[in-house]
């Protein structure tokens, strides 16, 4: 049972593999795709859900894909036409199914809102009538259920005591691997049996064909069998042999007694090689030749075990695997042929990459401590550490590798959404989707469906314009939505672009300042405006619809995006539309920093938000008042905010030409300054959550452990430079 | 030494389903994902009975059998196929291409290896 729960999840997981497959196909051919794989492939997709629909009982899930599948068989041979209709019904009817797949998984294989009228919809499209009663003839019986139903055999007479069987099976029947021995086999579980063999077409060795069949049997079975049962037994070789049927009810038996009496038992020893392959022809000859036997294990293989007496292999057992080694590295071979992935416990994986960590950790403690001692860097030792290091690198990045997924789990998800959110608004909407084969973490993944589900509602409810608005402006009815995701140096970039309106800058700076988020003063660029969306607070009463007013505004998509070590930024474009960017971390295990000492402490300031390091000269340091500074860098003015002062580690500001500032891009291309004693250098470390440890600290992202075996913390770039520059408001 | 059967169907549930009723049965089961996978499996494995699905990508199943019956080697094997409907012209079709014999989906596992044992000694 447990084993039959496993297949079960299975099961599920593949519907869902097949349900995204079904949609990106049927998605594909709206778009103009003709390729005759692509319907195959979607008509593949609801035919296997239907068939472990089928090994599970499921009756509500095998009945509508069975009429979906019905439908999809007719475009797939060219009687319905893929229209543009055609495949909008094609579609709901896949978001139909995907909803029965779901309520099957959770024990609910009931009805379905939509089901009944969608079904109605695809029979019309398959236009045959009596579809109905087909589908309940086909799937009312869920037994194994062979030939004997479709063979209307004629009634038996009453009452017969036996029947006697002619078979003489044509060359058609070896070729296809049945078995004549095999055949009377089946014949013998009936009843009783008596057969003879009718060897008088067997021509002169010299004149016979290997492929031929000259043998012929009259079989006489007495007991309970029925005719049906005799039929069924050669169900699988009607039409590859003369076979004749009778009762016996005092007729007479085979004729003329055939030369050759064989019983049951001596004719299947001879099919099995014990009797001296006189003339039968037929079987063996084909067999024979498919097995060479296989050749005495090479003496070079294993001298010490070739010196004991080697087993020789008996000829009966050369199709078997031999006894030696080779059978062994066969066997391995065979089976990464048949399984070219294997399914892991996620735990398993997640263990694997904490002991990397540790084991990255470790190596960075043993190699300062080879340091320390004064190994010379040529020395054996330190030479080891290097390829240490190299290969614990190595691990590290194919252990992240396992865990790596592509996006297209998130994406596929997203076109049902924007029909849904489509359907809503009334406006017409394309998603187009690229990139779905970028790979990053699964953790990302699992993480990105949330902010990325806001973002395509938002790019359809307020990103695009009406349709009537749109052909004011020129613009094709149907907007259209891009989704798309790229590697770009190191991180993970997805876009959602809309071709709308743009973002209204005037609006959103009157809110702002209605919302006392900026002064009436303040003068912005257009990218600091746009940025304004994501300010927490933004999100307005007014702006609240259906679709994307659910309490969630962008600032906590952008929260969201942070928590993965990501950055989202908007650019807009008046009546061309907005791209929303977010680049992400390929993975929340490991960051590659810059550490650096502030008043004695260790810090890690991540890379990716570095843009530059320099040595603040006192001419290009100036005082707001309090401890505000501004740092002028190729004539222009960033926040220098000192780190030390920040985190709390000291009262009074370092003196700027005593530190080393680096610069830095925070949200929304804001820049600052961070002011560090000094830099000790580069490197990769793996994270520790400081929530999960000990808790959440402002101004801190998460921590680390240093080759010495001290403990970092890494810094939260956004938080420290939004705080500073609140400080700094209030200062100016 | 217990027979060996491979399996080919590109559901990953439908290889399971066949891979323990086989399995219980005490056969040795080796399987494949489509056609061209079948075919290196069967090269790698020689077994001693093949199980087909028919609708697979890459190559299908009646693809998968002409390709075993033009093989020398491996055309003695007994081939079985998994059809999901009764659907007497894939049957045929099948057939055609030297199918053995056939399995209406859903199977019921006894009957699943009755017809096995059907077909090889």
């Amino acid at each position: 049972m447990d084993a039959l729960a496993a297949i079960r999840d299975v099961f599920f997981q593949e519907c869902e593999e097949q349900l995204a497959e079904l949609e990106s196909g049927l998605l594909a051919m709206e778009g103009g795709d003709t390729d005759p794989e692509t319907i195959n492939a979607v008509f593949r997709a609801v035919h296997s859900i239907k068939g472990g629909a089928g090994a599970f009982s499921l009756e509500a899930l095998i009945r509508f894909a069975h009429v979906f599948e019905t439908a999809l068989d007719e475009m797939r041979s060219g009687r319905l036409a893929p229209s543009s209709d055609v495949l909008k019904t094609m579609l709901r009817a896949a978001d139909v199914l995907a909803d029965l797949v779901r309520a099957a998984r959770v024990d609910e294989d009931g009805q379905h809102p939509h089901a009944a009228t969608l079904a109605e919809e695809l029979k019309a499209m398959s236009g045959a009538a009596g579809e109905a009663d087909e589908t309940e003839e086909d799937w009312g019986d869920f037994e194994f259920q062979p030939m004997a139903a479709a063979m209307d055999a004629p009634e038996a007479p009453a009452g017969p005591t036996g029947f006697v069987v002619t078979f003489k099976p044509r060359a058609d029947l070896y070729a296809k691997a049945n078995e004549a021995a095999l055949l009377l086999r089946e014949l013998g579980r009936l009843g009783a049996v008596e057969v003879e063999l009718d060897a008088h077409d067997v021509p002169p060795l010299h004149e016979m064909d290997p492929e031929a069949a000259y043998l012929a049997w009259t079989i006489t079975v007495t007991g309970d069998a029925d005719e049906a049962a005799i039929r069924e037994v050669f169900e699988w070789v009607d039409g590859d042999c003369e076979l004749n049927i009778q009762a016996i009810g005092g007729e007479a038996e085979g004729d003329d007694g055939a030369e050759a009496a064989f019983d049951l038992s001596a004719l299947l020893a001879r099919v099995q090689g014990d009797a001296p392959a006189e003339a039968a022809p037929e079987p063996e000859a084909p067999i024979a030749a498919a097995f060479e036997p296989i050749p005495e294990p090479p003496v070079v293989a294993a001298p010490v075990v070739a010196a004991a007496p080697a087993p020789l292999a008996p000829p009966a057992a050369a199709n078997e695997p031999s006894p030696d080694g080779q059978a062994g590295g066969g066997a391995r071979k065979a089976e990464a042929a048949a399984g070219a992935t294997i399914r892991v416990d996620l735990d398993r994986v997640d263990r694997l990459i904490d002991l990397v960590g540790e084991l990255v950790i470790n190596q960075a403690v043993l190699a300062q401590r080879v340091m320390e001692a004064g190994l010379a860097r040529a020395s054996a030792v330190a030479m080891g550490l290097d390829e240490l290091e190299q290969l614990t690198r190595e691990i590290q990045d194919s252990v992240m590798a396992i865990r790596a997924q592509p996006v297209k789990s998130v994406f596929q998800r997203m076109p049902r959404l924007v029909r849904e959110v489509a359907a809503m608004t009334g406006k017409p909407v394309r998603l187009v989707t690229e990139g779905e084969g970028t790979e990053v973490d699964k953790t990302v993944i699992e993480r990105l469906a949330d902010p990325l589900t806001h973002m395509i509602r938002n790019a359809i409810d307020h990103g695009l314009e009406s349709p009537e608005k749109r052909a004011a402006a020129g613009k094709p009815a149907e907007g259209v939505v891009r989704l798309s995701a790229a590697h770009r140096s190191g991180r993970i970039v997805i876009e959602v672009a809309d071709d709308g309106g743009g973002i209204n800058r005037e609006r959103v700076k009157s809110i702002a300042i209605e919302k006392g988020l900026i002064s009436a003063e303040a003068t912005l660029s257009d990218e600091e405006i746009d940025n304004l969306i994501f300010m927490p607070g933004f999100s307005t009463a007014s702006e609240v619809s259906d679709i994307s007013g659910r309490g969630v505004g962008m600032d906590v998509v952008r929260r969201s995006i942070q928590a993965l070590g990501g950055r989202i930024t908007i650019t807009s474009r008046p009546g061309k539309g907005s791209i929303f960017t977010m680049s992400l971390p390929l993975t929340l295990a490991v960051l590659d920093g810059m550490v650096v000492s502030v008043q004695g402490q260790t810090l890690v300031a991540p890379i990716t938000a570095i843009v530059e390091t320099l040595q603040p000269k006192a001419s290009d340091v100036h005082s707001l008042g309090g401890h505000a500074r501004v740092i002028s860098i190729r004539g222009g003015f960033v926040p220098l905010i000192d780190v030390g002062m920040a985190l709390g580690y000291r009262r009074e500001p370092l003196p700027a030409t005593q530190g080393v500032a680096l610069l830095i891009e925070g949200e929304g291309g804001a820049r600052a300054a961070l002011l560090c004693d000094a830099i000790q250098g580069q490197r990769q470390v793996v994270i520790k959550s400081l929530e999960a440890n000990y808790r959440q600290v402002p101004g801190v992202a998460a921590a680390t452990i240093l080759g010495d075996g001290r403990v970092a913390l890494i810094l939260d770039i956004d938080t420290i430079v939004a705080v500073s520059r609140g400080e700094m408001r209030k200062a100016g | 030494m217990s027979m060996t059967v491979l399996t080919v169907d590109d559901s990953r549930t439908m290889r399971e389903m066949l891979r323990l009723a086989l399995a219980d049965a005490g056969f040795r089961v080796v399987q494949a994902e489509d056609g061209i996978h079948g075919l290196e499996v069967l090269q790698a494995e020689s077994p001693q009975v093949i199980v087909t699905d028919i609708n697979m990508p890459r190559m299908d199943g009646f693809g998968f059998i002409e390709e075993v019956r033009g093989d020398q080697r491996y055309r003695g094997i007994p081939i079985l196929v998994l059809t999901t409907e009764s659907d007497a012209e894939k049957k045929n079709r099948a057939r055609m291409a030297g199918a053995t014999g056939w399995i209406v989906k859903p199977f019921n596992p006894v009957k699943l290896v009755d017809a096995i044992r059907r077909v090889a000694a």
